[in-house]
């Protein structure tokens, strides 16, 4: 099971991510049907990542003006679109988005990645900066996320030739308070570690525009 | 974004110089018994959040029901957090069938699942038995750089004693190293907990008092406030001592802020003397404390109706506790709250005698009276400390644990015998700035109170 279709947040913890109230989330749910979370033993309502972006798209749009109703027809016909896809053929899919990950620690990469790819992102690790540039090579990734101290420090060198390879934004990350350095060799975010999870994800989605989700069910 | 993990306790974040730092390894040990669980899970709902929750992770030295059954009696243990902020989690049965491998795996799906901001692991000396010494230190290694990658602050207990620090590898590891103890004198137990590790941190350094309780860990934090040579203001008003004699010879009474020590031998008026000075006070708008370690409340209202004075005046404060089995720490602590809480302007400590035997050592006591007399003396409160002296007649020493010196005025009572008559004399030994009448006078205790009477001419003995 992919870690997106893992039922792990509870309504509470999700009325605090989307900032809204649960008895909200509740009725959309009794009324429209769309977003069914999973049922603990004991009764209570468990939601995967999946779920929280597509209760996610519903609020972006009442946000900018839609029906309740309205939103939800929109995100059915996104839903319909991507699980017909899936029902055909696997290979005919939407490329996720990359995320080129360089990062030295392997346990600060192990977290990292599986964060990413808990929202939908496809992730290509490089544990030092030769790896990264060969992963370059492979495949363009629409952001890349660099430990400063990669590869002896040379992280700012990485974070400007990946800028001038036209990697669209980079996100440096270190121990140390280094944003100045970061900020003067291009990074478009900074973030210092250890990596807070939804201070991460929220950081690469904000540098992307959207969702993996979302982004990936749009280009359908 | 606080940069410190709290306890939910403030003395205690105080010792650790505001709280311990966010994200860090901490290692709390102690032997059984000592309160290293109830610690670690007063962080754990002090800290835990839907978003950021807590773990509490069992291995195989504490029964997991019974960590949960016995938890469950601490106040601040909030079943409804179970399940939602806080996880109580079983790593006996990874530990059991993949060893330290399967600790390392578990732990880590949990942090990816949960996301946690906080982690317990009870016990952590535990894990140490299941490997030898090269593969526990690698365990370690790649159990800490997990730890470390995620923003979670860890707690990992164990029984360990101090001398192990120096050889067991997990305290190269820690950042924070909190010790739990308790010693036994005769009859009397006194808990302490010492910081002896802190990176990146001042904390108050020695042995600070702590009690367990329903509500947790209470600490006491060792009252050593070092010299304050900054200047704050005095009240030129005198107080008077509530003896109108005796404010003629302190040249009209004591400083506002001053300590004076009264010391004497049983039953010559060191008790009603302090008490003319709180009254005096109270009935002249100055809130007081009556901190007593002597009379049982009972008693002190039947003497106290004897001269016209009533524990239920407005402003008078009573703190009665009894000697036995008191910390010190604990007792000044209440008084400092208490006076605050009041507002009094003088306090009444009877007595230092009773006081001291509650002391674990004559440092630590001298430690605290210094430190409580320099508080209130920056306070502007007035304190007034009787002491015991056991000679009746013939007084050589005034005190046995130095307070005399750090006191501002010194009155000596004492018992003269004159033929068949015992007669009370009561001297001025010391007033700092300020003179005094150095004479000796005899008083009598009256309906009224304490009465001078004339200075004792010169021949007269105090045999």
């Amino acid at each position: 099971m992919q870690p997106a279709e893992i039922a792990i947040f509870s309504i509470g913890a999700v009325e605090r991510m989307l900032d809204v109230p649960a008895a909200t989330i509740r009725n959309w749910e009794e009324r429209y049907g769309l977003v069914k979370p999973e049922r603990s033993d004991g009764g209570h309502r468990l939601y995967t990542r999946g779920q929280v972006e597509e209760l996610r798209f519903v609020k972006e749009g009442i946000d900018r003006g839609l029906q309740p109703a309205e939103a939800h027809r929109l995100l059915g016909e996104q839903l319909a679109r991507r699980s017909g896809v899936r029902s055909t053929d696997a290979s005919e899919q939407a490329p996720r988005l990359l995320i080129l990950l360089a990062e030295r620690d392997p346990y600060a990469a192990e977290f990292a990645e599986f964060f990413l790819q808990t929202e939908g992102y496809e992730v290509a690790l490089a544990l030092d900066a030769n790896d990264a540039a060969l992963k370059l090579e492979q495949r363009l990734p629409q952001l890349a996320v660099i430990e400063l101290l990669i590869s002896g420090g040379t992280g700012v060198d990485l974070c400007q030739r990946l800028k001038e390879s036209g990697v669209p934004a980079c996100l440096v990350i270190s121990t140390l308070d280094a944003r100045d350095q970061a900020l003067a060799a291009g990074a478009d975010a900074f973030l210092r570690k250890p990596l807070d999870p939804l201070q991460f994800v929220s950081t690469v989605k904000d540098l992307l525009g959207k969702s993996a989700f979302l982004q990936g069910a749009t280009s359908l | 974004m606080s940069e410190r993990l709290v306890s939910g306790h403030s003395r205690l974040d105080g010792v650790l110089g505001g709280g311990l730092p966010l994200d860090a390894i901490n290692m709390l040990i102690g032997l059984p018994g000592t309160g290293k669980t109830i610690l670690a899970q007063q962080y754990l709902f002090a800290n835990a959040t839907i978003e950021r929750p807590g773990l509490y992770l069992a291995t195989v030295s504490e029964p997991f029901d019974k960590i949960l059954r016995y938890g469950q009696s601490l106040r601040f243990f909030d079943p409804g957090a179970v399940g939602g902020s806080v996880f109580y989690e079983d790593l006996g049965p990874a530990l059991n069938e993949r060893g330290l491998a399967g600790v390392v795996e578990q732990v880590t799906a949990l942090i990816k699942e949960r996301r946690p901001g906080i982690i317990v692991i009870d016990s952590f000396k535990a894990l140490s038995a299941y490997a030898e010494a090269a593969e526990f230190r690698r365990f370690l290694h790649d159990f800490a750089g997990h730890l470390s990658a995620f923003p979670a602050s860890s707690f990992w207990i164990g029984e360990y004693g101090e001398e192990e620090i120096a050889v067991a590898p997990e305290f190269a590891v820690a950042d924070a190293i909190i010790s739990l103890s308790t010693t036994r004198a005769s009859e009397r137990e006194t808990r302490s907990l010492r910081v002896l590790k802190l990176r990146g941190s001042e904390f108050a350094p020695g042995q600070h008092a702590y009690r367990l309780s329903a509500n947790g860990i209470d600490v006491f934090p060792r009252l050593a406030d070092q010299s304050d040579i900054t200047s704050y203001p005095l009240d030129e008003a005198r107080h008077s001592s509530g003896i109108a004699a005796l404010d003629d010879m302190l040249a009209d009474g004591y400083w506002p802020g001053a300590s004076t020590l009264c010391a004497g031998p049983s039953g010559c008026g060191k008790t009603l003397m302090g008490l003319h000075f709180i009254f005096n006070g109270v009935r002249q708008g100055e809130p007081g404390v009556l901190a007593t370690l002597q009379e049982h409340p009972t008693q002190l209202a039947r003497i106290l109706e004897g001269f016209g004075w009533s524990v239920d005046e407005k402003g008078v404060e009573l703190m009665y506790r009894s000697p036995v089995d008191m910390y010190i720490d604990e007792w000044v602590y209440e008084l400092l709250e208490t006076v605050e809480r009041t507002g009094a302007r003088r306090v009444l400590i009877d007595s230092l005698t009773d006081l001291k035997l509650a002391s674990p050592d004559e440092i630590r006591f001298r430690e605290y009276m210094y430190s409580l007399v320099q508080r209130f003396s920056r306070q502007g409160v007035s304190v007034f400390m009787t002491s015991e002296l056991p000679d009746l007649f013939h007084v050589r020493r005034l005190s046995e644990f130095g307070v005399s010196h750090l006191s501002d005025n010194v009155v000596l009572l004492q018992y003269t015998r004159d033929q068949a008559i015992v007669r009370r004399a009561l001297t001025v030994l010391k007033t700092r700035a300020s003179r005094h009448e150095p004479e000796t006078r005899e008083f009598r205790i009256t309906p009224e109170g304490i009465v001078l009477g004339d200075p004792f001419i010169p021949e007269q003995s105090f045999d």
